[in-house]
């Protein structure tokens, strides 16, 4: 993108990222009573959700939502890089959870890219705006690492898939973020033979108050329940909510990767510095705490450098692949190790303190354990990049 | 800065060069002026620093090309006949100090030190250096033979005048350390690159229990380890050219010292006993970066100064920008 050509999109008299990202510091700056949480930390699910859709809702009516997204879907255009400062300026204040923010960056492409052109310039403003929260339902019971197993059916009304008008999905999920919340779900279906792996999922864009839809919340390990199990018996779904072609399902599921290997992890990386200040802050000045909060900067310094390179790399070329799996298993280590820096210079911050501080870092701790599982595996990451980086053949 | 078509081509011809010297067993400081060394450092600093450096890492040439890029960053024109006094080994602090009138250096110096007249020393404290000149003949050098006596290290003691140091901007001396610390990086890259390539070769030419062991997973999983380090220091050593400065070329050199140890790590694991011996090459991959660690701070060294200065100050900057 030339500097012209970007100037006409962004704000006052920004012509570069680094302009915009001072202008939107600036009014975030300018902002923030408005902006900050109501409650007191550490909160709770509610109290989360509640921040980032009155903040989501905030930034839309200023403009600054719109950034980086396409016009056709009411966006202002410009490089995804200028969502990407949005979320990471978000995450780096402590302004809304970047997990749970991020999720747009997996939910609003898709649309975009596979629902008919009404659907998505109809529906995408509702997510940007705060106004809706979604949910993609992908993993099953029993199709975790290996996705393309999955057996949620959707079948055609009538038995004629060409002449269909209605789907019918019969099934489960497990592992949906926030699906107790969300107004629509991105869904994974299986709609070829049993064993018709990749070939044979089709995707749906499904209203989660379709009768038939069951929700379950399960408690995670940290007690909060963000995510569910999400039951599907005889849910009728129009023809025209298809995403994509009948079973380019994993077309649709593959083309998240770039967006959540770029913005996604770059907002998780100005959350990281941010709770690593945090430690900083609090830490004894002595040399063995400088050793480990310096190893700990050190780890997301190179993840930082790693993730910049991809991104610019996704802004000229267009696409990223499997290199992004070394982005991958960078920011899921990255996340351990800074929890596990705070445990070694708090001692019973995690462990024994009741106060919001020991209940704060309590919670994030006990979830960094899930960094090197959610996404793909750290064993899956390892096994992509020895067969498609390394091109070490087959493991079989 | 050069574009990446042209950037690709030189890396190219640099490397062919240097893999061509080292087979034949010519001088490469000779191969490299030919090349046109100095010219490109001092129209395209970045960029010849990473050229010739990662080159000089994948083939493991030995040349004393340290000693031009360091002098260059002191405002020196570099020469062959000038070396440099580099810091103890594993530190980055100046290597001399003026006591009283008299000049007391201790440090390390290339091969470069046996043929040049002249040897550059910088005199601490870092927050006021200075900068002398003195004659090689007054310096007491001893040949370091150490794990790795091809590379020709000296350490070197001098005590003289002090007489005709000139004061050096600090910003200056940081600089200087900054591209021995991305110099040095990039030579680690390149040398990590390469034990990966040879363990890569290896699990997929050696066969036990009737398959190539690049079959097994948890060899594979060694293997992708190693990449990952080596594809973050790569990344490191980019920001650390698109972001200059003493705190990104530290990082880079500490991201370095870590990635020549976990590269090796899994590639002498995965080479197994032909990686124990001399008659494969990987131990002069081994030896070479072990030596490097320690030019210009070691990792542990370096990353216990950057966080000591986290906690003086209080901030965690992020130091680069999307």
């Amino acid at each position: 993108m030339s500097s012209s050509q970007r100037a006409s999109q962004l704000p006052g008299s920004a012509t570069s990222l680094a302009d915009y990202r001072a202008e939107l510091h600036a009014w975030l700056d300018a902002n923030h009573e408005t902006l900050a949480p109501r409650y007191g930390p550490p909160g709770t699910l509610d109290d989360h959700v509640a921040q980032m859709q009155r903040v989501k809702s905030i930034l839309f009516d200023a403009g600054w939502m719109q950034y980086g997204w396409p016009e056709r879907v009411g966006g202002r255009g410009g490089s995804p890089m200028l969502r990407t400062e949005l979320g990471a300026a978000l995450a780096a204040r402590d302004l809304a959870d970047p997990g749970l923010f991020s999720l747009i960056e997996v939910l609003a492409p898709t649309l975009i890219d596979f629902a008919r052109p009404e659907l998505a310039a109809e529906v995408v403003p509702h997510l940007l705006s705060g106004a809706e929260l979604w949910c993609q339902g992908f993993s099953e019971p029993g199709s975790g690492s290996d996705l393309a197993s999955l057996r949620c059916r959707a079948a055609p009304e009538g038995g004629d898939a060409s002449q269909a008008s209605k789907w019918v999905i019969n099934g489960q999920k497990v592992w949906t973020s926030l699906a107790q919340y969300s107004d629509r779900c991105v869904l994974l279906t299986r709609t070829g033979p049993p064993d018709s792996r990749h070939r044979g999922i089709t995707a749906f864009f499904v209203d989660m108050d379709t009768p038939g839809i069951r929700v379950a919340p399960l408690e995670m390990i940290n007690g909060e329940l963000e995510f569910a199990e999400v039951f599907f018996d005889d849910v009728v779904v129009p023809a025209d909510r298809m995403l994509g072609e009948l079973n380019g399902g994993w077309g649709v599921a593959m083309s998240i990767l770039p967006y959540e290997r770029s913005s996604c992890f770059w907002q998780r990386v100005a959350y990281l510095y941010g709770r690593l200040q945090r430690l900083v802050d609090v830490a004894s000045a002595d040399d063995r705490s400088a050793e480990v909060v310096g190893n700990a900067y050190l780890e997301l310094h190179a993840l930082r450098a790693r993730s910049r390179a991809t991104q610019h790399r996704l802004a000229e070329t267009g696409t990223i692949g499997a290199e992004t799996s070394i982005d991958k298993v960078l920011v899921s280590t990255a996340e351990q190790t800074v929890y596990d820096a705070v445990r070694r210079l708090l001692p019973g911050a995690v462990e024994m303190d009741d106060e919001a501080a020991g209940e704060v870092w309590r919670s994030d701790y006990l979830y960094s354990r899930a960094s090197t599982i959610y996404g793909g595996t750290l064993e899956v990451q390892r096994n992509i990049i020895a067969r498609r980086l390394l091109e070490l053949g087959s493991d079989e | 800065m050069i574009d990446a078509e042209e950037r690709a081509l030189m890396e190219e011809t640099v490397r062919g060069a240097l893999a061509d010297a080292v087979e034949s067993g010519v001088e490469i400081d000779a191969v490299l002026a030919k090349l046109g060394w100095l010219e490109m450092l001092e129209d395209h600093p970045d960029d010849a620093i990473g050229i010739v450096f990662g080159a000089l890492g994948v083939t493991n040439a030995t040349a004393t090309a340290l000693d031009d890029a360091v002098a260059s960053a002191l405002g020196q024109t570099p020469r062959p006949d000038l070396a440099v006094l580099l810091p103890r080994f594993a530190g980055w602090d100046p290597p001399a100090r003026i006591d009283a009138g008299e000049l007391h250096a201790q440090g390390l110096v290339t091969a470069r030190f046996a043929t040049a007249g002249e040897l550059l020393v910088v005199c601490g404290p870092a927050s006021e250096p200075k900068v002398l000149l003195v004659s090689s003949q007054a310096a007491d050098a001893r040949v370091v033979r150490g794990v790795d006596p091809e590379a020709g290290y000296r350490t070197l003691r001098l005590r003289g005048s002090g007489e005709g140091a000139t004061r050096l901007d600090p910003a200056v001396w940081r600089s200087a350390v900054g591209v021995g610390q991305r110099a040095v990086a990039h030579q680690i890259a390149g040398a990590s690159r390469a034990m990966l390539d040879l363990a890569r070769t290896h699990a997929l030419e050696r066969e036990q229990f009737g398959r190539p062991i690049a079959r097994f997973q948890a060899v594979r999983h060694r293997l992708a380890e190693a990449l990952v380090a080596v594809e973050a220091l790569e990344s490191t050593l980019a920001a650390a050219r698109e972001e200059p400065g003493p705190d990104t070329a530290a990082l880079a050199k500490a991201v370095a010292g870590r990635t020549a140890r976990t590269a090796a790590r899994h590639c002498q694991q995965v080479l197994a006993g032909i990686g124990f011996t001399m008659e494969h090459p990987f131990h002069r991959f081994l030896k070479r970066t072990m030596g490097l660690e320690g030019l210009f701070g070691s990792a542990d060294e370096l990353v216990l100064d950057v966080g000591r200065r986290l906690l003086a100050t209080r901030r965690v900057p992020t130091l680069i920008e999307l």
